[in-house]
This record gives C-alpha cells, sequence and structure tokens, in this order.
C-alpha cells in the first residue's frame, strides 16, 4: 500500500515534468534538454523570494512561477526563433548549451550548495497518517493534486479556448496558420512560457520535498523519459509514460538495487524506444518522400 | 593559382594529380614547416604546457572520432562521454586483471569500442534524428551507471591506477615523451579520417547526412554504412579513451560526467560540424582556452571574486559560445577560417567566378 503510494507521488512528479517536454515539443518540435536546468533555476527564483520574503510561501509560488514564464518567452525569442528551419539536431544541442548556460548562472548567483527549503513549510511538510501505516505529507498532496489539474487544465485549454485552438493549429501546420492571421510566434512564445512554468512547478514541489540544489537538474532531465513513452505529442500519453517510468524507478529501487535508480528511466526508454520508438499515443512521423 | 588550397580542381590534369594530398609547393613547404614547429614545442614550452598539448591530441582523436559520426554521417550522438568511460575502463580493467602491455591495451580498447558501436547503432537503423539522440543519451546514463557498478565492485569505489606506459621497450612517462608518442598517432588518425572521406566510405556516409532515403535509392546500403560509421567512431572514441586513462594515470567514473559530453559538443560545433580542420581548431580551443582564462583570472582582481565557481563559468561560456556559434557561424572556426582565407585568396575581387 505505501509502495504504491510512492509511485503515485512518483508519477505525478514526472507528469509534471514531462508535460513540459511536450508543450515545447507540440509548439516548436524540439527536445529540450535543458528542462531541467529550467526547473532548478525557477525553483531558485522561488527560494530566492521565499527567504527575502521571510517564508510568503504564496507570493513566492507567484513569483517564481512568473518569472520562468517571461524567462520561456525569452528563451523562445532569443534563441528557438532564429534557428526554426535548421535540423532538430541543432535544436537539440542548443538546448543543451543553453542547459549549461543557464546552470553555470545558477551556480554563480546562487552558489553550488544544496539548500532545504522545507524549512519554511511548517505544518505542510509533516506527515500526517491517514491510515495505519499509511502516511502521507501535505506536500504529496499538493503534487497530486497539481498533477491532476494540470493534466485535466491542458487538455480543457487546448480543446476550448481561443488560444488552445490556436495553439493547436500552430503545432498543426504552422504556415497555414500564418496565414489565417495566428501570430505563431507569439503562440509559440506562449508554449514555451507554460513549459517553462511548469518545470518550475516541478522545481518547487521537488525543492520542498526534497533539497535544492544546482544539482537537480539531473532529476528534470529523467523527465524527458515519461514523455517519450508516452508519445512526445500526446498529453495523456505523458500521463500513462509517468506511471510506467515512476512504477519500473521505485520497484527496481525495492526489489534489485538502490543503485539502480538513477538509470531506470533511461533503461526503461531504451525498450521503449526499441519497440514503439514515437511512444504509446504519439503519431507516427509522416512518410518520407524524396 | 591559388597558393592556399593548392591547385583549383580545373587545373588537375590527370588522376595521381587530383589523388595528391598535398599537391603544390607551397602547400608542401607550409606543412612541413608547420610540422617542424609544432616537433620543436616540447623544447619551448614547460612540463606543465606540454601536458596540456598531449590533453589537446588525445581531445583531438575524440573530437574527429565525434565528428565522424555526427558532422560527416549526419547520426547525432549524445553519448560519447559515455563511450570514451568504456575505452578508459577497457584499459584499466584488461591491466587490472590481466596485466596486458600498453599497445595490446591501446589496441583491444579499440576493438571494444567497434563492437559496442555497433551495439549502441543497432538503433539508429529503426530511429532518426531526435529518437536517436535520445536513445544515445540514454545509453551514456546506462554505461555510466553499469560502469559505476563495476568500479564499486572492483576497487570499492576508489578507481583504478594506471601503470607507466610503455611500448617496445621504450618508457612513455614524461609529458615529452608523451608529446613525441601522440604527435604520429595523432597524424596517422587524421589521415586516416582524410582518406576515408575522399574514398567510396566519406562520399556514402555524406550521401546519408544529406538524405538517407535518397542515399538509398543511389544503391548505399545506408543501413550497413550506418553501422560502419558508428563501429569506426565508437572505436575511434574507445582508443581515444585508453590513451585518456594512461595519459592521466587514474581513471574514476566522476570524470566522465555531463560536463565531458558538452565539452566534446563544443569542439565539434565551435570547431565547426563536418570539417577536420574544425576537430582540430575546437579541440585545442576548449582545451586550451580554460587555462588562458584561469591566467586572466589570476592577473584580472574583478574575475578573482568568481573564484570557486571558475570552473563552473568556464563550462557556461562553453555553452554560451555553443549558442552563438550554432546560431551565427553554424560552420564554426572552420568557417571563419575559410571566410577569412577566401577574402585573401580573392583579394581585390569578392566573389570567386569557378566553383573550386
Amino acid at each position: 500500500m505505501n509502495l504504491l503510494l510512492v509511485i503515485v507521488i512518483q508519477a505525478s512528479f514526472y507528469a509534471l515534468l514531462g508535460m513540459g517536454y511536450v508543450l515545447i515539443y507540440r509548439a516548436t518540435r524540439v527536445l529540450n534538454l535543458a528542462h531541467g536546468d529550467l526547473m532548478v533555476f525557477g525553483a531558485f527564483l522561488f527560494y530566492q523570494v521565499l527567504v527575502v520574503s521571510n517564508g510568503n510561501l504564496p507570493l513566492s509560488v507567484v513569483a517564481g512561477l512568473a518569472g520562468a514564464a517571461v524567462l520561456g518567452a525569452l528563451i523562445y525569442l532569443g534563441i528557438m526563433r532564429p534557428l526554426a528551419g535548421y535540423p532538430v539536431a541543432v535544436g537539440v544541442l542548443a538546448t543543451i548549451a543553453l542547459g549549461i548556460l543557464l546552470r553555470s548562472i545558477a551556480t554563480s548567483i546562487w552558489s553550488g550548495q544544496t539548500r532545504y527549503p522545507a524549512e519554511y513549510l511548517g505544518q505542510l511538510g509533516r506527515p500526517i497518517e491517514i491510515m495505519p501505516g499509511l502516511s502521507i505529507s501535505g506536500i504529496d498532496i499538493s503534487i497530486i493534486a497539481a498533477a491532476l489539474v494540470a493534466m485535466a487544465g491542458f487538455p480543457l485549454l487546448l480543446q476550448r479556448a481561443a488560444v488552445g485552438v490556436e495553439m493547436r493549429g500552430v503545432a498543426e501546420n504552422p504556415l497555414l496558420a500564418a496565414q489565417r492571421g495566428i501570430n505563431i510566434h507569439s503562440i509559440n512564445a506562449l508554449s514555451w512560457a507554460a513549459a517553462t512554468l511548469m518545470a518550475t512547478v516541478a522545481g518547487i514541489f521537488f525543492a520542498l520535498k526534497v533539497r535544492l540544489g544546482p544539482d537537480i537538474w539531473y532529476v528534470g532531465l529523467a523527465g524527458f523519459a515519461p514523455a517519450l513513452i508516452g508519445g512526445m505529442d500526446s498529453l495523456r500519453g505523458v500521463a500513462l509514460g509517468a506511471v510506467i517510468v515512476a512504477a519500473a524507478e521505485v520497484l527496481a529501487a525495492r526489489y534489485i538495487a538502490p543503485q539502480i535508480t538513477l538509470a531506470a528511466p533511461f533503461l526503461v526508454l531504451l525498450v521503449a524506444l526499441w519497440i514503439r520508438p514515437w511512444g504509446i499515443y504519439g503519431s507516427r512521423e509522416e512518410l518520407e518522400r524524396i | 593559382m591559388n597558393p592556399f588550397t593548392g591547385l583549383p580542381s580545373t587545373l588537375r590534369t590527370n588522376y595521381r594529380r587530383d589523388m595528391q594530398l598535398l599537391d603544390s609547393g607551397f602547400v608542401r613547404f607550409w606543412t612541413v614547416a608547420g610540422l617542424a614547429a609544432v616537433m620543436l614545442l616540447p623544447l619551448v614550452l614547460t612540463n606543465f604546457w606540454t601536458g596540456i598539448a598531449n590533453q589537446t591530441f588525445i581531445a583531438i582523436i575524440g573530437a574527429l572520432a565525434l565528428n565522424l559520426l555526427m558532422g560527416t554521417t549526419g547520426q547525432i550522438s549524445l553519448g560519447h562521454a559515455g563511450f570514451i568511460a568504456a575505452g578508459a575502463f577497457t584499459a584499466a580493467a584488461l591491466v587490472t586483471h590481466f596485466g596486458a602491455p600498453f599497445v595490446v591495451t591501446l589496441l583491444a580498447a579499440a576493438v571494444v569500442g567497434g563492437v559496442l558501436g555497433v551495439a549502441v547503432g543497432l538503433p539508429a537503423l529503426r530511429l532518426k534524428g531526435l529518437y536517436l539522440a535520445v536513445s544515445t543519451l540514454a545509453a551514456y546514463f546506462v554505461i555510466i551507471v553499469g560502469i559505476g557498478q563495476y568500479q564499486a565492485a572492483i576497487s570499492y569505489g576508489a578507481g583504478f591506477t594506471m601503470p607507466p606506459a610503455g611500448a617496445f621497450g621504450l618508457a612513455v612517462e614524461s609529458e615529452r615523451a608523451w608529446f613525441y608518442f601522440l604527435l604520429p598517432v595523432t597524424l596517422a588518425i587524421l589521415l586516416l579520417n582524410v582518406n576515408w572521406l575522399r574514398s567510396a566510405f566519406g562520399r556514402a556516409w555524406m550521401a546519408i547526412h544529406h538524405r538517407d532515403i535518397s542515399a538509398e535509392s543511389l544503391g548505399i546500403n545506408a543501413a550497413s554504412y550506418k553501422l560502419l560509421a558508428f563501429s569506426a567512431s565508437t572505436a575511434l572514441t574507445c582508443f581515444s579513451g585508453a590513451l585518456w586513462a594512461f595519459h592521466t594515470g587514474f581513471v574514476s567514473i566522476e570524470a566522465f560526467d555531463f560536463q565531458m559530453l558538452i565539452q566534446y559538443l563544443a569542439m565539434v560545433i565551435i570547431g565547426g560540424l563536418g570539417s577536420l580542420l574544425g576537430c582540430i581548431l575546437g579541440a585545442i580551443f576548449v582545451i586550451v582556452l580554460p587555462h588562458l582564462i584561469s591566467y586572466a583570472t589570476q592577473a584580472l582582481p574583478f574575475l578573482r571574486s568568481m573564484g570557486g565557481n571558475v570552473f563552473e563559468v568556464q563550462i557556461g561560456f562553453f555553452g554560451l559560445l555553443m549558442l552563438l556559434f550554432l546560431i551565427l557561424e553554424p560552420r564554426g572556426l572552420a568557417g571563419i577560417w575559410a571566410r577569412v582565407r577566401h577574402y585573401f585568396e580573392l583579394w581585390p575581387f569578392k566573389y570567386r567566378s569557378w566553383d573550386a
């Protein structure tokens, strides 16, 4: 029972991370390997405000998310937009370069020291016993709730809202979307802002639950495994991918060896890529013609 | 006449002339003069800087290998640091368990690399672009964790100390000896790459880079040439990893982190993807520049305040440069060099009238 709860929490966390990858991939066909570093950057923004405001949690969360969204839009306008039309590989390499740059900036500003923002949480961080032998902390409940809200909210946004419909149009056929009068650059910037925001949400949760330091970028990077397994352009695929990866990771740590935790998402990913490269719910690449 | 690149292709009158590597007196003179200058380097440089030159040679071999995959064949690989680790640990394992001699170890590492390359290249037959990049990145993490387990089991996590290197009764211990060992090795591998590129292999790889489906419709067996590129590249990478192990003298898994991957990506991107000259320039740039920066850091007080984060700042600087090169000059340092060269070749004109 306890193991199941751990898997659910971990899967929710991976779903939050994976959604950021999917949002960016749908919009600009780029696998954003800087996602982990965006997560670190956003979490540090949150922490900075938390320290300055002396533990004002709502204010820090809002400030962290706003800062991250602005950063995401700037990254699209400054880096990804000039690289539009290049081969996929160039976009991936650019995000790797961006990631290492962000990490270096974060380390220069906040140093490599590990911090534990959970000390500001108070009651929220303490585990509550809901059943005999089964306890859950407020922060875990928030992670699951946030994942559920995001899983329900983003499809709703894409299906119903005008801006969501425009996003789908741009993802499907940028040229036609532009012809229809949609400003594809502002829509793409919005997608990047939303993805960076999701990275920050995951970063804040990780910082509050575990720790905060420049080295947690690795956790964010592992988030591309659920996204790829589920299908890079499918939001519901991410949920399934997150459950698969989280289950594999938790069970491997429990029953095989704890050291294997780091490699587990990637091993699952390698197998999944071999069987079904485009993911469970992903759309297959179009037929190639000469 | 074109004094910098040899004869323009229109003026080569027979096949022997066309296949000559150094086809004009000017090129021959400057190649010999340049080599002589490099040979004299250890006499001028201090021991420390000779060591840096040796690291550069090893990095050039690694960069040439990565370029073979990414620049020539167009198969993006993010597992490079993992393959270097595989080479270094093959060397360490052979020395630890069997006491294998230096030269045998190097060759064995290359063979292991060739086999590993086939294993890692197999997904490339099914996966393209983005998915291939991701599968090589995943392979990197799996290799690193696997080797980490091996290291923990054999040496209790402490790492492996390598014995002094020696070949054919000659000790290769001092930095100066290493220099005269690595210079011909690097030149031989450079020549190997030059010859690959101007043979049927190179043409097939470049065709696959351009568009694998059209390459296949031209009669090129894209699958086997992709595997061959992976195998050749990984063999060279593991070879350079084994050299690295012996030169450094100590092998531990921490050295093969993400930063090493970034460094090699920076070499080929800053140097210029697809260019052999670019690999050399990129390797020199990435290996030597940090040391120049640390000199500058000591000289300039305002930089000294960054103190403890120097390494982070350096690697971030490479990230920034990679971004700038990707956006502003995708042909890298080699492209800049070509532009400067053309300017002087053609002066006072701006555009060449023939295609050379």
